[in-house]
């Protein structure tokens, strides 16, 4: 089979044999390996490249793989809680709250209106903590480090924020089947409200430094395009849907909770630097959804009222036979949560898949690597906005 | 630079290295303003210590005193890294009463909590009926071996930091 | 709606025989069962007549007496945004196979991976059948409800006797399910 990366004149060596195949040597496997500071985890990548073009980029996964899948056919539900956290643990909140949301819908519990405002507060919260560390991180992977410190000064507010109510920074058990674990107080509340005044600026800041900066432009504009039938093809959700322009949010199309209730837009790529579908388009839909999330929070603050934070809930939970497909929108993308339950006296669930968004991101990276050079690959990883958890398991 | 202006021609030329200059410079404004004025953020840490929210969950701490041996932390616990074991008191001996008033029937033998199992998750403290499990603020327990990361709560030296931690 | 869908199936797919699986309780999920042996022309149906157009994830559970492979679809269209559970049984455990759908769905191709690594269904036609999350030479399918993890690996120990509460670390296996895989090879060989 002759491909365009065959050298020349080699006609021979075009019978398959396991002598000659060895022979072909023009192309050079460069390995970026589970150890690499551009690759937001621990994912392994087997770029093949003729000299600085990328002719194939191989995913190897599995390096984070920590079955909690198994390990949640032996938990109670309320104990699969902590390893849901672990799965994107930037994100943990909405991990947390999709499968309770699974939980809940097979229980039919009803959750109270303050925990369920509680609850959209701390993911939307947690959706700027987490987009401010893919903004920093990718910036830094583009080579500039004031971004990533701005940002992460920004999102240690959040992360203090969420240790007073919670008790953790980063794995919070905080949302628990009918409510939520602890109650904000005013004190706590009237802080999130200075954080959105002193946070709005800082965006316009980011913006300044980052977005419109000529490197980071030729870097990351028409650099790893992906089509909207591209994506619907491999099943794209989340930024990288909206960066390639189709309109597509959970939160809006399929509404669950008390979003209908909020008015916020849902950004999607223009194309007003590169085309749509490249990766400045995805990075600026990240940066358009977290003044979203800001929008959102302040109605929360002001829709809140005192109540129960814990709806009525049996002490030990026993499902029903069958099973639910639950899905919310994380930052990452969409997050499926599939949970079988074998009903009768089980306290374990009988199945739990979870059908992770950054799973599907990297199974593009074959699509959108070929032609590029190795460092528009880099930018082409860090623009999916992948976490190894998540893609593991 | 706009999709209209052709590829090859001075005015895209000097637009864009216009662009490139004003951009750069437009980014190093805001960089050197850290320059002067604005408030260090960084924690000197170990010299400097953030005090701890009230709830957060760090190592944790069991008061063996008020320990019922009822078991509820070690069935809720996800990791199953806590190891109780305990014995029945001989008949007739006086029942001492934990905190919440229940008598404690059983003695305990061995409560040991795997912090390096642990993930800290806080389910075993929302379960314990006397409240004798609790988080601590302490996080800095680093120890040289796996198995000294397994803390027995009714050692002596344990014991001491009792009133340290355990509000009264 | 899913009605409709298992009559277009139907229709479409001759002896796909799809048919529509309530729960008693309403508060659960639906789902349409086909035939395994249809199953790349049912996707095919699916995706040409736009029902829908995007393959999200492919589960696996297993039943004991058989393994069900789940397609969870969707249609991304906000006019009408949709959902599918499209299930398939297979009742033979050791070389059980189903058609690839990565020609039609190529988001299929690392889904199958994950459900041959971790259940041991076989794809036919898959561009690269090999495990995705375990390492290459693992042994065994993790997520079937008979497995026993394998004392070591390339000379590591899975569960080193010094570093683990060993009562508590070993997967639960349910020894009726063993019993009924052992009593089922000892059938098969007499």
């Amino acid at each position: 089979m002759q491909n365009k990366w065959d050298i020349d004149g080699h006609a021979e060596a075009h019978t398959v044999n396991a002598d000659t195949e060895k022979l072909k040597s023009d192309l050079l496997t460069l390995n970026m390996g589970p150890q690499h500071p551009a690759t937001h985890g621990v994912l392994r990548v087997e770029i093949k490249t003729d000299s600085e073009i990328v002719a194939h980029a191989i995913p190897h996964l599995g390096y984070l793989h920590r079955c909690m899948e198994k390990h949640s056919e032996n938990l109670d539900y309320r104990g699969v809680i902590p390893f849901v956290d672990r799965l994107d643990y930037l994100a943990s909140m909405s991990m947390e709250w999709t499968y309770v949301a699974a939980v809940e819908k097979m229980l039919g519990t009803e959750v109270p209106r303050r925990a369920e405002l509680l609850r959209i507060l701390t993911v939307e919260l947690q959706r700027i903590a987490s987009h401010l560390m893919a903004f920093g991180t990718y910036a830094l992977d583009l080579g500039s480090f004031s971004p990533f410190l701005y940002a992460f000064d920004e999102r240690e507010k959040i992360l203090r924020i969420f240790e007073e109510v919670s008790g953790a920074r980063l794995l919070y058990n905080y949302i628990w089947v009918g409510g939520v674990w602890n109650d904000w107080s005013d004190e706590q509340l009237q802080r999130v409200g200075e954080f959105c005044d002193a946070f709005e600026p800082e965006t316009d800041k980011y913006h300044a430094l980052v977005s419109v900066n000529k490197i980071f432009v030729q870097r990351t504009a028409d650099v790893g395009i992906l089509s909207v039938q591209d994506c619907f093809d491999y099943g794209a959700t989340g930024p990288v849907l909206r960066g390639s322009g189709y309109n597509w949010d959970l939160r809006k199309n399929m509404p669950y909770s008390l979003y209908p209730e909020f008015e916020f837009n849902v950004p999607v790529g223009t194309g007003e630097y590169g085309t749509i579908g490249d990766c400045w388009n995805r990075y600026i839909v990240r940066m358009l959804e977290v003044k979203e999330s800001l929008k959102i929070i302040r109605q929360v603050l002001k829709k809140l009222e005192p109540g129960p934070v814990m709806g009525k809930v049996p002490k030990v939970l026993k499902l029903p036979k069958g099973e639910v497909y639950v899905r919310q929108e994380c930052p990452r993308g969409e997050l499926g949560i599939h949970l079988i339950s074998e009903g009768g006296d089980s306290k374990e669930p009988y199945r739990l898949k979870v059908k992770s968004p950054c799973f599907t991101h990297v199974s593009m990276l074959p699509l959108m690597a070929p032609g590029q050079m190795v460092a528009d690959f880099v930018a082409t990883i860090g623009s999916i906005d992948i976490v190894l958890g998540e893609v593991d398991r | 630079m706009s999709h209209t202006v052709p590829h090859n021609s001075i005015r895209r030329y000097f637009g864009e290295l216009f662009n490139a200059i004003s951009t750069t410079l437009r980014g190093m404004w805001i960089t050197f303003r850290y320059v002067w004025g604005v408030k260090v953020v960084s924690v000197e840490y170990p010299e400097v210590r953030i005090v701890l929210p009230e709830r957060a969950r760090m190592r944790l701490f069991n008061d063996a005193q008020n320990c019922i041996s009822c078991t509820q932390c070690a069935l809720a616990c996800p990791v199953d890294c806590i190891y109780i074991a305990s014995e029945k008191y001989p008949e007739g001996t006086d029942l001492k009463k934990a905190s919440n008033g229940t008598p404690i029937r059983l003695k305990l033998t061995q409560f040991t909590i795997d912090t390096a199992l642990c993930c800290y998750c806080g389910l075993c403290t929302t379960v314990c009926p006397t409240e004798c499990l609790t988080h601590s603020h302490d996080y800095e327990f680093s120890q040289y071996t796996i198995d000294g990361m397994k803390y027995d709560y009714l050692a002596a030296d344990v014991i001491a930091w009792r009133d340290r931690i355990v509000k009264a | 709606m899913l009605d409709t869908i298992a009559a277009a199936i139907n229709a479409a797919v001759p002896g796909a025989n799809a048919q529509v699986l309530t729960p008693e309780d309403a508060k659960l999920d639906s789902s349409v069962l086909v035939e395994a042996l249809h199953i790349h022309a049912v996707a095919a149906h699916l995706k040409n007549s736009g029902t829908m157009n995007v393959l999200q994830c492919i589960t696996g559970v297993d039943y004991v007496d058989y393994l069900e492979v789940v397609y969870v679809m969707a249609k991304f269209d906000p006019a009408a945004p949709a959902q599918l559970l499209l299930k398939v049984r297979l009742t033979d455990r050791e070389n059980g196979a189903l058609a690839s759908i990565v020609d039609i769905y190529p988001a299929a191709n690392f889904q199958e991976r994950e459900c041959w690594d971790m259940l041991g269904v076989r794809f036919n036609n898959h561009p690269d059948h090999r495990r995705i999350l375990c390492p290459d030479d693992w042994e065994g399918f993790p997520l079937r409800k008979d497995y026993v993890a394998a004392k070591d690996y390339r000379g590591m120990q899975v569960y080193p006797e010094g570093k683990m509460n060993m009562g508590d670390r070993e997967f639960i296996v349910r020894q009726d399910m063993i019993k009924k895989a052992q009593e089922a090879a000892a059938g098969k060989v007499q």
